[in-house]
């Protein structure tokens, strides 16, 4: 697809909007009141729409309505997400009383499968779908945060606690043995590229959680394979909101709150310190005299705000909503911040007297912003001893941080002062996000409908970044930009079928046409002061002068990734007899760039197969309202290698050097997965018990695998990319199973509890694979172990005479000495209301996993309490006294427990209603998130993986001092106009 | 209806629009060799073939450990929580390395490296030179590799890179690599220095043939009068043409501006070659965090006791482009021993504690409680003060390869090994002579031996060519190298006479590669 080509479908596209629209009728005025049957209380938003007409209202809070109907209109159609709609005749009424029933089981809920929607109690594969309602209240900088904890096997960790950084997902356990091993996402039927512009960004940045109706996640590959060779590790769909019909109104959110840090690392005290160098017999001149506390002058109380304004209506045939949002959320370490700036329009309308045309439009701008000190936000200035939560932690507590005269205290070639690296090392990451799409359809009966999705998703991003010439004596400073653009284009046609063919049996079938264009470029300029000179001091971002440099200094470089395009064919069919069998067949084609040519195409199809029991005449079980049997098995792919790997590149590089620079694979394929999975849904004893049960076995094969090169190879590639031989198996139970405990009618109780069992092994691989990079591998994928088992030296302990560590066998030889990977994540949600007052808890943990404590070895050993630099307090307490020249080495000493358990959202929450005529549904609540964590874990937070990588091999659970995580208070409303 | 024919045309216009492709990648921002074959001049990949022997060398973590640390002359000590880095430094001084160690296989992956880039270039257009320089440079680091690992890999231009490569061993290796060099050296250029010339291939070729012994049996050579023979006389050829001489200062060949004044070098690394230059590595990695290094490496205090106190090879106060004022005539290039002076205005070195005072004494793990100063420190290469302002911008010096105090050391021992004694140049025609000539040039200042045993022209080696990557394979050539010396108190197992193949490197190519004995 040419923009040109782009340009005039759009031109078409928006006369065909413009067309007129139809006319009412006379009419007459119908009023009302919703209850829920449950406990008669009034309830508001209710969608009251005139059957046969494009208008609608809402319930106001006290449950009361009030319509003007055609004359010709019989019924109305009560609805809202959550409860079952109801048809209500008004022949001969003037005001009627509808109780509606909470579908507490979701069964009814709509959810999105990729290139469509079903009812939940029709689905035969293994989704979690979470609905607004059920989203972590709270601030949340991208809308992966919503749904933490809610969906069983699903792992997410957030790698750093700073605003905007990386969420990892897992789902289903790991197996990625290259690349992120992330979901899929998919907004509205757009699916994303993934990659951000460095890897500690979160690709979901630019989205306002705010906008978000619902998150469905695809986990089982019956329901992945039509997303084929992108869907290996799940899919995340994202759903935003849309218009309602109904009048038009304003729904105002305004958030604010206060941060701060969730737990700290247990350093010396200036007391302990002092103790400890005649302790260990070290230099008494690290005694500096003062009494600091030197990590808590990084830290601040963090403010963050967020507004959200979405307008929005329509009526039944033409829907609208625009919406804008702005949040700033300042980071717990000083001179961090996030900021958003949101604007979305979408449309939808069916044209022409048939209502047969429509089209719908999507447009979404977003910026946000990252200031950083240094340290974080740039993936270049993290690594190293630039890392001002390291120095923090590192710096001497009887060491002032400051002179006398008020200045920042800087010690030539000695420790580095946090505070000057919070306030010369900075760095500011602005990134701007287009995603429009467009999506005419066409009815042409009522059982067949084309669809066309076009849509173009572009990112650019500048980071700027400094080193001021402050940060140490004679330093003249260091400027650098870097600029990224990131396009995705995507075209998709789908022809939808659905009619029953026979008596009882339903055909929903689907086939496709989808072709994606990934594209990558930027490029990047630095520069260093002239020796002597440097940029000056003359308070302004160096950036904005690098021209000053030292031209002997200056690096320069620009890049365009080789193409990357897939064009793909796929087809769906779900068969539905009698509502009680369920047979859904789905097949995808996907052809690739990035292929080999032996391997252009990849194939994947899967089968899945449901049995509704509870509808079974001979089924008669009074308390059983559902019980639903489902099988499925399916294929799917992961194609996430460098475009460019199957066929040989040649590298323009400094001065005028040009040089091949990778190990082509011609033979190169997709990563298969192929995915079993069981499961049970049902729902007992009037909807007051409902739940789910899934058995998994996930195998992956032909391992997409980053493997060192033949020798002789190109000077300095370090990957030839292979399908390497190997499985790995991720198997597993999910359970999740809600209760309404309590149910009356001022009293409710909702509890909703969902466990996911996870086991890993890797087996048949050549050879071993070692990653997790601290001063050396600490990780190993190989046979019979876990992915990324912790493999190294075995620690026994410290000699008492010499106080230096003794290792099983001398340290010459590694051991499996703990495991990265969870064995069972737990979510619980508790829900308690009384009258208008709720309060909602989130609690979530991970058991049975490990971490590296890396941030123990690398910074707070035992060797800083002679070299001037503060160390661990479980290091100065343990009972053999260490000696501070025994070596830093890697080993199971820094192995530890990361189990933990954490209430990570607890809401209050009232209801006001309407307030003065003017205000409607208000809404005002209080969240506190991260109240709480139990854990014995050491470091900031035990829910934490920093990436040490080894040539692109994932490392997992392994902690170098992230920045810390936070606690939250949070007040907010939200009401409607 | 004709709303519904416009729906119609328009689907049907969408259709055409999302028609097949054929899903044929571009390179982007990069060429395909084809690109590369109609466009390119092969000046570019050449550049890129000497830029990419520069890391392995001039970097302190590929061929330093291998061919000096493992020796008596240099020792990686661990410094407390300095320099553990998973304990793989302190391993080449123990020699107790293994197959798995990073050094062993980034120094295996770099010199393949500049195989493939050497060998890649020669299925493009090139000119006649321009392909003998290339596949000299292949010879050198081919050369390097039989030295280490015994084993060669190769491949033929053009081949797969998915396949796995054919090895050279031994012999045959050293076989090949002298036909190589005998075929190129007429297309060769008589120099300059940085560039693959005549007398660098006649250089190589003494090595080749000094050292064929040791490829045929490392633990005990017999040394074949015949080939000392060829020896001299590619030095005598060397020698006479004329070019080389002592420089006017030992240091002159290593200074920032060693491309004019070293006059001794016959061989050295192109600067700058791909703007990544890392020779400051050179006084960084031994120079304390106070003079602006990393505190690493240090020599032992039996190998600096070699030196007699005149020797200027030991250190000297050095006036050279960019040097620093010192005031104080300090040893400011050479062994840095003892109190260190702040070289601008000659106060004492303080590193916050304590003066900093390099103390000859040092060991493999110290123990404490002194951590930052044990070890004297070699400084070879006089920093480029003015290039060494925290900038990444290339440092000047060039990085020296081949020097002609070697050539005549090695003639030297190739007539003390047998070979024909012959007369060229102003040196002598003995080995005693020669040796002395090396050692009372004014630029060395050392006395006159009066006898020259087997200990005395391997430590002369060792005086003349410290921190030149020559001391592993002088002490093998000498027998010495398994044998016990200052901090590794214990005769080694033969097996660390070679370095094992990269275990990642077996793995990948288990069709022509196999473990060297004993590991």
């Amino acid at each position: 697809m040419r923009p040109k080509q782009l340009l005039s479908i759009a031109a078409l596209s928006l006369i065909l909007l413009s067309a007129g629209h139809s006319l009412l009728a006379q009419t007459r005025v119908v009023a009302g009141k919703v209850i829920d049957s449950k406990d008669g209380a009034a309830l508001p938003g209710i969608s009251i729409v005139p059957n046969g007409t494009s208008i609608g209202t809402q319930t106001d809070s006290t449950g009361n309505f009030r319509i003007s109907v055609p004359s010709s209109v019989t019924n109305l159609r009560i609805s809202a997400i959550g409860y079952q709609a109801q048809d209500v005749s008004i022949i001969g009424m003037t005001f009627i009383e509808v109780a509606l029933t909470a579908t507490y089981t979701s069964l009814n809920d709509v959810v999105v499968i990729g290139y469509g929607t079903a009812k939940k109690k029709d689905l035969t594969g293994a989704i979690g779908s979470v609905v607004e309602r059920d989203f972590n209240k709270g601030i949340y900088s991208s809308p992966d945060q919503l749904i933490q904890g809610k969906v069983t096997g699903v792992q997410m960790t957030t790698a750093n606690g700073d605003p905007g950084s990386a969420i990892t997902i897992k789902i289903r356990g790991s197996s990625a043995l290259s690349g992120t091993g992330q979901p899929l996402f998919v907004i509205d039927g757009v699916q994303l590229d993934g990659r951000a512009f460095q890897e500690r960004d979160n690709p979901l940045n630019f989205i306002n959680p705010n906008d978000i109706a619902s998150i469905d996640i695809l986990k089982d590959a019956s329901a992945t394979a039509i997303y084929g060779s992108r869907a290996a590790y799940g899919v995340f769909i994202i759903n935003t909101k849309s218009g309602q019909a109904g009048a038009p109104k304003l729904d105002v959110s305004v958030s604010a709150g206060i941060s701060s840090i969730l737990k700290k690392v247990d350093v010396l005290n200036p007391a302990e310190y002092r103790d400890a160098i005649s302790y260990y017999n070290a230099n008494p001149g690290n005694d500096k005299g003062s009494n600091i506390n030197p990590f808590d002058a990084i830290l601040q109380d963090a403010w963050q705000q967020n507004y959200s304004l979405a307008y929005g209506g329509g009526n039944e045939n033409n829907k609208y909503r625009f919406s804008v949002g702005y949040q700033n959320k300042d980071g717990i370490v000083k001179n961090t911040n996030f900021k958003r700036y949101n604007a979305g329009m979408t449309a939808s309308t069916k044209l022409l007297s048939s209502r047969k045309l429509g089209l719908d439009f999507n447009l979404n701008g977003s910026q946000y912003v990252r200031d950083g000190s240094g340290v974080f936000i740039n993936d270049d200035l993290t690594n190293g001893n630039d890392n001002v939560i390291r120095t923090a932690l590192q710096w001497n507590p009887t060491d002032d941080l400051y002179n006398a005269d008020g200045s920042i205290k800087i010690i030539p070639n000695g420790p580095q002062n946090p505070l000057s690296q919070l306030n010369n090392i900075r760095a500011n990451l602005k990134v701007t996000t287009l995603l429009a799409s467009i999506t005419p359809s066409y009815k042409f009966t009522s059982w067949l409908e084309y669809k066309l999705l076009l849509s173009v998703n572009y990112s650019t991003g500048t980071l700027r970044s400094e080193v001021n010439q402050a940060t140490f004596p004679g330093f003249p400073g260091l400027a650098s930009i870097r600029n990224f653009e990131l396009t995705t284009e995507q075209v998709t046609h789908t022809l939808n079928f659905n009619k029953k063919i026979f008596p009882k049996l339903n055909l929903n079938a689907l086939a496709g046409y989808e072709y994606l264009k990934f594209t990558s470029k930027g490029y990047g300029l630095s520069g260093i002061g002239v020796g002597g000179v440097g940029f000056g001091d003359y308070g302004l971002d160096y950036t904005n002068y690098v021209q000053y440099s030292d031209a002997g200094s200056r690096g320069i470089s620009s890049y365009l990734d080789p193409s990357s395009e897939l064009q793909s064919f796929f087809a769906r069919a779900i068969f539905n007899y009698d509502e009680k069998y369920l047979l859904t067949a789905t097949f995808r084609a996907d052809g690739s760039t990035k292929f080999g040519d032996e391997n252009k195409y990849g194939y994947f199809p899967s089968f899945a197969l449901a049995w509704n029991i509870a509808k079974e005449t001979f089924f008669n079980v009074r308390w059983v309202d559902a019980l639903k049997i489902r099988g499925g098995w399916g294929k799917t792919g992961n194609q996430e290698f460098p475009p460019g790997s199957a066929q040989a590149l040649y590298a323009f590089r400094n001065n005028g050097n040009l040089g091949q620079i990778n190990n082509p694979n011609p033979n190169l394929k997709w990563q298969s997965d192929q995915q079993f999975d069981l499961g049970v849904d049902f729902s007992l004893f009037d909807h007051r018990l409902s739940g789910t049960i899934d058995y998994f076995n996930k195998k992956t094969t032909n391992l997409l695998f980053p493997s060192p090169p033949i020798q002789p190879a190109p000077p300095g590639s370090t990957v030839r990319w292979i399908n390497l031989d190997g499985e790995i198996i991720n198997k597993g139970f999910e359970f999740a199973v809600s209760g309404g405990i309590i149910r009356n009618e001022k009293f409710n109780w909702d509890l909703t509890v969902n466990t996911t069992f996870l086991n890993n092994s890797v087996s048949g691989l050549p050879v071993p694979i070692y990653t997790g990079f601290v001063n050396g591998p600490v990780e190993t994928i190989q046979n019979g172990l876990p992915m990324n088992a912790f493999y190294t030296r075995k620690f026994l302990g410290l000699d008492k005479a010499s106080g230096f560590s003794v290792y099983q066998d001398d340290g010459t030889k590694m051991y499996y000495v703990g495991d990265p990977n969870p064995k069972m994540l737990l979510g619980i949600s508790s829900t308690f209301r009384y009258k208008k007052l709720s309060l909602i808890a989130n609690m979530n943990g991970s058991f049975g996993q490990d971490i590296y404590n890396a941030t123990l070895m690398t910074s707070l050993g035992v060797g800083g309490i002679q070299g001037g630099s503060n160390i661990a307090s479980s290091v100065y307490h343990d009972p053999v006294k260490e000696n501070y020249a025994n070596p830093v080495t890697p080993s199971s000493r820094y192995v530890q427990n990361g189990d933990y358990f954490k209430l990570n959202n607890l809401t209050l929450s009232y209801e006001l209603g309407n307030v003065a005529n003017t205000f409607k549904n208000m809404v005002i609540y209080l969240t506190g998130q991260n109240l709480f964590m139990i854990t014995s874990y050491q470091g900031f937070d035990p829910e934490v993986n920093i990436n040490n990588s080894i040539n692109g091999i994932p490392s997992l659970g392994i902690d170098n001092v992230r920045y810390p995580s936070s606690k939250s208070i949070i007040v907010g409303i939200n009401f409607s106009l | 209806m004709k709303s519904k024919a416009n729906i119609f045309r328009i689907l049907f216009f969408l259709l055409i629009v999302a028609g097949c492709t054929k899903l044929k990648e571009t390179a982007g921002g990069n060429l395909t060799p084809g690109q590369v074959s109609t466009d390119t001049a092969a000046d570019v990949l050449l550049r890129a073939t000497y830029a990419s022997l520069e890391y392995t060398f001039t970097s302190y973590q590929e061929m330093l450990p291998l061919t000096t640390f493992t020796t008596d002359e240099a020792i990686a000590p661990t410094r407390g929580g300095d320099w553990d880095d998973n304990a793989s430094w302190r391993v080449f001084h123990e020699q107790k390395w293994d197959a798995d160690n990073s050094h062993i296989r980034n120094c295996f992956n770099s010199l393949g490296g500049v195989v493939y880039a050497a060998t890649d270039l020669l299925k493009y257009n090139a000119t006649v030179q321009q392909k003998a320089e290339a596949r000299f440079l292949r010879a050198w680091a081919m050369y390097l590799i039989l030295d280490m690992f015994d084993q060669v890999p190769y491949r033929d231009p053009g081949e797969s890179l998915i396949e796995p490569a054919r090895v050279r061993q031994g012999l045959d290796a050293l076989a090949y690599i002298i036909d190589e060099i005998n075929a190129v050296e007429p297309d060769l250029p008589d120099g300059p220095a940085d560039v693959a010339n005549k007398f660098a291939a006649k250089t190589l070729l003494m090595k080749c043939y000094l050292n064929k012994a040791v490829y045929a049996n490392r633990a005990s050579p017999t040394h074949d009068p015949a080939d000392m023979d060829k020896v001299i006389a590619l030095a005598d050829q060397i020698i006479n043409s004329g070019n080389f001489d002592f420089s006017i200062q030992y240091f002159n060949n290593f200074s920032p501006t060693n491309a004019a004044d070293g006059k001794e070098n016959i061989f050295t690394q192109q600067s700058n070659a791909d703007g990544n230059y890392v020779l400051q590595f050179a006084w960084q990695a031994v120079t304390h965090y106070y003079q602006g290094g990393f505190n690493g490496f240090t020599t032992l205090s039996d190998f600096y006791n070699k030196f007699e106190a005149t020797d200027k090879r030991r250190g000297i106060a050095y006036d050279y482009s960019n040097s620093p004022p010192n005031p104080g005539r300090r040893v400011n290039v050479g062994f840095l021993a003892d109190q260190q002076y702040n070289l601008e205005d000659d106060s004492p070195l303080d590193f916050g504690d304590g003066p900093l005072i390099y103390t000859p004494e040092v060991t493999n793990i110290l123990p404490g409680p002194n951590l930052a100063m044990p070890g004297i420190r070699p400084l070879k290469y006089p920093p480029d003060n003015a290039n060494f302002d925290f900038r990444g911008t290339p440092c000047t010096n060039e990085y020296v390869y081949f020097r002609f105090p070697d050539v005549l050391l090695m003639k030297a021992e190739a007539i003390w090994r047998g070979g024909a004694a012959t007369s060229a140049g102003p040196y002598g025609n003995t080995a005693l002579l020669i040796v002395n000539a090396v050692r009372t040039a004014p630029s060395r200042s050392a006395t006159a031996l009066t006898t020259l045993s087997a200990d005395d022209l391997l430590d002369e080696r060792g005086r003349e060519l410290w921190w030149e990557g020559w001391r592993r394979q002088d002490m093998i050539r000498f027998g010495k190298f398994l044998l016990p010396f200052q901090e590794k108190n214990y005769a080694s197992d033969p097996k660390y006479l070679l370095f094992p193949i990269p275990s990642e490197q077996l793995a990948v190519n288990q069709l022509y590669l196999h473990q060297n004995p004993g590991y």
